[in-house]
């Protein structure tokens, strides 16, 4: 019997393998009721797999899985709400009948449909597009739209797979704006992303996963409370094995990792760091940043893959 | 929320969509037209085939249009399927509470009506201005005509849905759609009558199922008399059983979501 307190995703040893190649290897992990939960990991990690098997789209996997206290099955969809990582609005149909669609897929309808419509389109600001079709909306706007459509039934758990993929900054602020005021707390959230900067600002726990399974997780605090206070990041031109050996041994050095050209170097006191550097490498320093220590640092530190993490961040 | 909202929201969803699509909407007609009146004007005056049973040649070939107009309206109607997974619709659709096959019956729903409503309307513009002899009347004969129809039209969308659930590009579909289809169309008497034929060609007709719509439709609005035809029942009892079966195969399996289909 599953209670209120209970976790609404409690999975075990959770496995999925396409041909040779293995999605989901062990991931194991509990999402608590009412959380805002990230599912961080670089692309090809498994996040994706993990949340069609959630919305039972996936055939089941090894291991066991448990939303809401059962096996997912497609009677379950009605109590989820998901939002996929691309578009799956008909560019055909106006952004209504994209609701309508969805209204009676999921049984809402008449009133309840009315209501529940208008005030999705005024949360994500679309009330003026209702009658326009979904072809003539901006990506940010296409992006808003899904989250409507997912949210149309009132789901109690929210799965989004990259919900801002391809959306502008100022766009992604009003996305989680209208996401958050609204729904933190009213329902559980699961954000599978690769924006580890989105993640820090928006998520309650986050479980970073690398190559199916889970490697870390916590709130974003304790993830990064492992960490010295600050971050250095280097822009060195080709240091060698020799040198980043050295910086590691320095009293009060962190993680020391290498990623196109960039080493980042968690230290209590950045200030005192950067002289030691012109000194160790005369004239292949080109730049040097202190930052504090964020989600991201965090991250590399557990999942160690900086480099094409990075490059699909910035991208 | 039931079965019957989900199917009938994807029929509306469906309709809407290729009401939408003017080009596609008349193009599946118009096409058929045109071959009637060119083919059946050019073949009938220029060559006077002396082996119909009634009318003249552009009045046969109305039967033949109809069945092609189907074929041509069932293969447009299926792109849809491709259309909606390469847009992510089908992943959304498939992530509702429904099962696929309610999904699947919505849009077939959808690619039946429209493939008889292009059908029958090419069979009323053509009736004015060509000889048919409605030998059951003109009301029985419509009525027959639009069960036939309506048959035909189910067993395409049934043909179509098996092929769309099984080849993973569009065009791969509209490729074997058209080498199987107009092979069959040429072997059904849609341009000529299959009697009297070479006995590998009339063994060919035999098998076709669309031979027996073709047949019907003879029968229904263009023959004198049910001589020189195989008669209503067979024709029916072939076109319901073939129809049944193929469109339960065409509910037997969802279309990929992905290229690699996983």
């Amino acid at each position: 019997m599953h209670t209120p307190a209970d976790p609404v995703v409690a999975a075990r040893d959770i496995g999925r393998s396409y041909g040779t190649r293995r999605a989901l290897d062990g991931l194991t992990l509990d999402v608590p009721a009412g959380s805002v939960f990230g599912l961080l990991g670089p692309n090809g990690s498994g996040k994706s797999t993990f949340i069609s098997i959630l919305a039972a789209m996936e055939t089941p996997p090894e291991g066991e899985l448990r939303v809401f206290g059962s096996k997912p099955a497609p009677a379950l969809r009605a109590r989820l709400g998901t939002v996929f990582q691309e578009n799956t609005s008909d560019p055909l149909m106006t952004v209504m009948e994209t609701l309508r669609l969805a209204g009676r897929l999921f049984g809402v309808s008449g009133e309840r449909f009315r209501q529940r419509s208008m005030e999705l389109l005024t949360a994500f600001g679309l009330e003026a597009r209702a009658k326009d079709p979904v072809s003539s909306l901006s990506g940010g706007m296409r992006r808003r739209l899904e989250m409507a459509r997912a949210l149309l039934h009132d789901p109690e758990l929210l799965l989004l797979d990259e919900p801002t993929t391809g959306v502008d900054p100022e766009e992604r602020r009003a996305l989680w704006g209208a996401l958050l005021e609204r729904e933190r707390g009213s329902r559980t959230i699961l954000i599978a992303t690769n924006d580890l900067a989105e993640a820090d600002s928006v998520c309650d726990v986050v479980a970073f996963i690398q190559a199916g399974r889970v490697v870390a997780k916590g709130t974003p605090a304790e993830l990064k409370a492992g960490l010295r206070r600050e971050a250095l990041r280097v822009t060195w031109e080709q240091p060698s094995e020799q040198q980043l050996a050295v910086v590691r041994s320095w009293p009060g050095a962190g993680e020391v990792t290498l990623a196109d050209g960039v080493v980042h170097i968690s230290v209590d006191d950045a200030s005192s760091f950067a002289p030691l550097l012109f000194e160790l490498a005369p004239g292949a320093i080109r730049a040097v940043s202190i930052d504090t220590s964020t989600l991201e640092d965090a991250y590399f530190q557990h999942v160690g893959q900086r480099a094409r993490v990075t490059a699909e961040v910035t991208a | 929320m039931s079965s019957f909202s989900a199917w009938s929201a994807m029929f509306v969803r469906d309709m809407q969509s290729v009401l939408r699509s003017r080009s596609q909407l008349y193009s599946s007609m118009l096409t058929p037209l045109l071959f009637l009146v060119f083919l059946g004007n050019g073949v009938s005056k220029g060559l006077s085939p002396s082996k119909l049973t009634a009318g003249d040649f552009t009045a046969y070939l109305v039967a033949g249009t109809v069945v092609m107009t189907s074929v041509f309206s069932a293969t447009f109607s299926s792109a849809s399927f491709y259309r909606d997974r390469d847009s992510g619709v089908l992943r959304m659709l498939l992530s509702s509470p429904h099962s696929a096959r309610v999904v699947l019956f919505g849009k077939s729903l959808a690619g039946v009506c429209i493939g008889v409503v292009q059908a029958l309307i090419v069979l009323a513009v053509a009736a004015p201005f060509v000889g048919f002899e409605w030998q059951y009347g003109i009301i029985t004969g419509f009525i027959t005509a639009i069960a036939v129809v309506l048959l035909l039209n189910i067993m395409l969308a049934g043909l179509a849905q098996a092929l769309a659930s099984r080849v993973q590009t569009m065009q791969g579909f509209h490729l074997i759609m058209n080498l199987a289809l107009f092979p069959l169309l040429f072997f059904s008497g849609a341009f000529y009558p299959v009697h009297d034929l070479p006995m590998w060609l009339e063994v060919l007709a035999r098998v076709n199922p669309l031979s027996y719509a073709v047949d019907a439709l003879e029968l229904s609005a263009y023959a004198r008399s049910a001589s020189g035809f195989w008669g209503l029942g067979l024709d029916f009892a072939v076109l319901g059983g073939v129809a049944v079966l193929v469109y339960l195969l065409g509910l037997t399996r969802t279309p990929r979501l992905t290229w690699s289909g996983k």
